[in-house]
């Protein structure tokens, strides 16, 4: 549960309240939870199929539901999407170190990140699923903090009227979030192979499934939450990296502030925990696909993340195009082959079964 | 020209008597041969060989072999020699005797002694004299006794050095195995305490006992220790550190990932968690397997004193750790990167005191540090009486100096000397000099990446420890893989006695069960 949480969570939580605010208003914060909870039946979906193939990945599963070309072009699918978003990730978080350490160039913040990320590639997904165990509550704490110690600076007034734009704008915050868990499912579609079969160890990971949606989603609500009662629903708007912005804002005893630079390790953490996420979900897809796998192409996908990061520096831009993928690329892929993979394992069990 | 013929002469070589054509490895097994033994032996010194004769229905030619200084004289005058050669003479039973019944005789109604046995290959008689024995030879016969009467100089038992504690007991281990095996004896004395003997080291033969608690310690861990045992082939086994060197999972890691003590109590402790300890003939030091990372962090005072004063004395540990670590790395990143997060009037203080200083913050903390570095190895390394100047010396004379000369500033020395202190609040040795080797690397990130390049070393040092284990045991356990229970009873936290119901989880343990009840 920890493991899915945490690359659930990655980054949300730095983009989400423009996101929403954007389409549902001073509501926003509302539509956080249910857009997460999309993510739900989708989990479930894929532990579904893993009961009926186990040890296999969700690839695997499509090359035998499919046929091996379509299972191939799936892969490859899945393959450049998850690529692509991992090198724009590598290039946020560059973005975001940056406007703490303006003078840093750019490149030393890849390459630190990428150092992680490999370490972590290189050492298998129990050292990854360790990792997240440490590090995801480090980063609920810090979330926890950042938001209580910007209480003293809400202002009242912004979040009222409640729903003074009607119940509509918030479908279309629903939608606005509900790309966020797609990363997870994918994750979750690429790491079945590791994940027990047993009837009474998929029980367990259903329940983790509802219990990692809910807590992450909790959490993103309050993010979102605070930065409208702080900053108002306009500036939450404008503000790219809100959480950044509160980071800065924040004052202790009048005297020590500024004290984003610290929290950024936390961000460091959440957002090397997505990365990986991604390079695990390519060296599988790789793997699957090519039957290609090792030491060598996990550095060749390193190298790949680098190059993505490299073209994409312009800070804006690259927020909107991570929007995209997440919501033209990511969810189309999930929205489509999960549910059609889970529908023709359930009719060929049905006909088999007759 | 004869000057020059008197320089090219090499001085001829005393010839050194060889000892017969000797192979460890075949001769060992071959039959008892007490010439052989001899002409092995004689060479050395300090073996005494004593012969006599037994008059019973044949003559019976007997030598008696020992090292002198290993072996009690005392009982071999009063034990072996005195029932031989005058108690038994005149007796009715030396008119029986034969080189045929003589040993069985001797074993069974001559010799008082209680650790005798009969052995019959080179080996054997081989070991028993080096190890500190008598061993008694009939005639020519193929078989001989081995008389246990060792009694070298020893320590004894005093007070660890290296564990010193407040409230408990004060006997420590010694050098002498039988000493340590009867120390823990007295700590558990329960018959599913097994004590298994072996020897390591082709040259040296050093005893060594691998002790745990049956039904309690996992069986495959026992077996794992076994099995890196026996891998080892060295010449010499001087001490408890070739072991460790030689048996950790990942000997590249500056982390120890075997443990150590010098105090029976603390090793009964650790069997009684379900443990393995291995006692090394020759040192006080015992280790046991497997190691968590937490438990270098916890000390046997934690259990003596009340459970309030132990979380305390945790918090203090675990604080030390982390500022031992990081203080300098911080401070560097805050004065070099981030000034932004100092309150104005520190930073017009830090850089007050800073000024005339040539050197950047990172170039002061590398030279303070190195100089302690340098300060802490010559402490260890002289003499107890000169030792303590040493903190004069540093505190006193080149911390002041230095920075009357502005050579450093005056907060840069209250860091560093606040690293140092916390570095001594780390119970465990290994685990300090660790810290030490790793708050390198990490103030050259600090200097040149901030807060950031701290955080990149903080994941990697993460990410090494996660990839560690001892002996299957992951390293981090009981914080990765999470162990709530474990982690609420003996970790962070003391849980008080009548708590602790059930052993370690972390070792899933056969016997889960370990009592505990307590409070009415």
């Amino acid at each position: 549960m920890t493991l899915g949480s945490a690359v659930l969570m990655g980054g949300t939580f730095v983009l989400i309240a423009s996101g929403v605010t954007v389409a549902s208003g001073r509501d926003g914060w509302m539509t956080v939870l249910p857009g997460f909870a999309v993510g739900i039946p989708y989990g479930l979906m894929v532990l579904s199929v893993l009961l009926q193939y186990p040890n296999k990945n969700l690839l695997q599963i499509s090359e035998i539901l499919f046929g091996k070309w379509i299972g191939k072009i799936i892969g490859m699918i899945y393959i450049l999407i998850t690529g692509y978003y991992g090198g724009l990730l590598v290039a946020m978080l560059g973005n975001m170190y940056r406007t703490i350490m303006p003078l840093t160039p750019l490149w030393v913040f890849y390459l630190g990140e990428l150092l992680l990320v490999l370490y972590l590639l290189g050492s298998g997904i129990e050292v990854f699923a360790r990792f997240s165990e440490v590090v995801f509550p480090v980063i609920v704490i810090a979330l926890a903090l950042n938001i209580v110690l910007a209480i003293p600076q809400i202002e009242q007034g912004e979040l009222l009227p409640i729903l003074s734009e009607g119940i509509t704008p918030l479908f279309f915050g629903v939608l606005k979030v509900m790309p966020f868990p797609m990363i997870y499912i994918l994750f979750l579609a690429g790491i079945s192979s590791f994940l027990p079969t047993s009837k009474q160890d998929l029980g367990q990971l259903k329940t983790g499934v509802w219990r990692a949606v809910f807590l992450v989603g909790i959490l993103n609500m309050m993010v979102v939450l605070i930065q409208i009662l702080v900053f108002g629903p306009r500036e939450t708007i404008r503000l790219g990296n809100g959480i950044l912005v509160l980071g800065k804002s924040i004052e202790i005893s009048r005297t020590v502030s500024g004290i984003e630079s610290l929290f950024m390790g936390v961000w460091l953490g959440a957002m090397v925990i997505k990365i990986t996420a991604c390079s695990f979900m390519v060296s599988w897809g790789i793997e699957t696909v090519f039957n290609l796998k090792g030491l060598k192409w996990n550095l060749i996908v390193g190298a790949v993340f680098l190059g993505i990061a490299f073209g994409f520096t312009r800070g804006p831009y690259m927020l909107k195009e991570v929007s995209l993928v997440e919501g033209y690329l990511m969810f189309p892929l999930t929205s489509v082959w999960i549910p059609i993979l889970w529908g023709v394992s359930r009719w060929k069990k049905g006909a088999g079964n007759q | 020209m004869n000057m020059i013929k008197d320089l090219t002469i090499r001085p001829k070589v005393k010839q050194i008597r060889k000892s017969p054509q000797y192979s460890f490895e075949e001769d060992l097994n071959k039959p008892l041969s007490r010439q052989m033994v001899k002409e092995i032996l004689s060479t050395s010194t300090d073996v005494v060989f004593r012969e006599f004769f037994l008059q019973g229905k044949e003559r019976i030619s007997c030598m008696l072999a020992a090292i002198d200084g290993m072996v009690d004289k005392n009982q071999l005058d009063q034990f072996i020699l005195k029932p031989l050669m005058v108690d038994l003479a005149g007796h009715p039973e030396m008119a029986q005797l034969t080189i045929a019944n003589v040993l069985d005789k001797t074993i069974q109604s001559i010799l008082p002694g209680l650790e005798l046995k009969k052995i019959s290959k080179m080996g054997e008689a081989l070991d028993a004299i080096l190890s500190g024995d008598a061993v008694i030879f009939f005639g020519e016969s193929i078989e001989a006794l081995v008389f246990g009467a060792r009694g070298w100089a020893n320590r004894g038992v005093a007070e660890p050095i290296t564990e010193s504690i407040v409230k408990g007991p004060r006997e420590g281990f010694s050098e002498t195995l039988r000493i340590n095996t009867s120390l823990l004896r007295r700590k558990i004395k329960h018959p599913s305490l097994r004590m298994i003997s072996l020897k390591l080291g082709n040259l040296t033969n050093t005893d060594i006992v691998v002790t745990y608690i049956e039904k309690v310690a996992r069986p495959d861990i026992v077996a794992e220790v076994f099995r890196r045992l026996g891998t080892i082939k060295m010449d010499s086994m001087l001490g408890n550190g070739y072991i460790e060197e030689m048996i950790e999972d990942n000997p590249y890691s500056p982390f120890p990932q075997i443990a150590f003590t010098e105090r029976p109590d603390v090793l009964a402790g650790k069997l009684l968690e379900g443990k393995v300890g291995i006692i090394v003939d020759g040192t006080p030091i015992v280790l046991s397997v497997p190691a968590t990372l937490t438990q270098f962090l916890n000390v046997n005072e934690d259990y003596y004193q009340r459970a309030m004063v132990a979380i305390l004395g945790r918090f203090i540990r675990y604080l030390g750790f982390f500022l031992a670590l990081l203080a300098p790395s911080i401070y560097i990143a805050v004065t070099t990167v981030h000034q932004e997060i100092i309150p104005t009037d520190l930073l017009m203080s830090i850089s007050a005191g800073q000024q005339g200083v040539p050197f950047p913050a990172l170039l002061e903390a590398l030279i303070m540090t190195i100089v302690l570095e340098i300060l802490q190895e010559a402490g260890l390394r002289l003499p107890k009486p000169i030792g303590s100047t040493i903190g004069i010396v540093g505190a006193l004379v080149i911390g002041d100096a230095a920075v009357k000369a502005s050579l450093v500033s005056p907060l840069m020395v209250i860091v560093i000397g606040l690293t140092a202190i916390a570095s001594y609040a780390i119970p465990t040795f290994d685990l300090g000099l660790a810290v030490r080797i790793i708050r390198f690397p990490f103030m050259l990130l600090a200097g040149s990446l901030g807060f950031f390049g701290i955080s990149v070393g903080l994941y990697m040092l993460t990410i090494h420890l996660l990839t560690l284990r001892s002996f299957g045991v992951p390293y981090l356990s009981p914080i990765a893989p999470l162990r709530i229970r474990a982690l609420l009873q003996d970790t962070f936290v003391r849980a008080p006695w009548w708590a602790l119901k059930r052993r370690p989880q972390l070792l899933d343990v056969e016997e889960p069960q370990s009592g505990g009840k307590g409070k009415g």
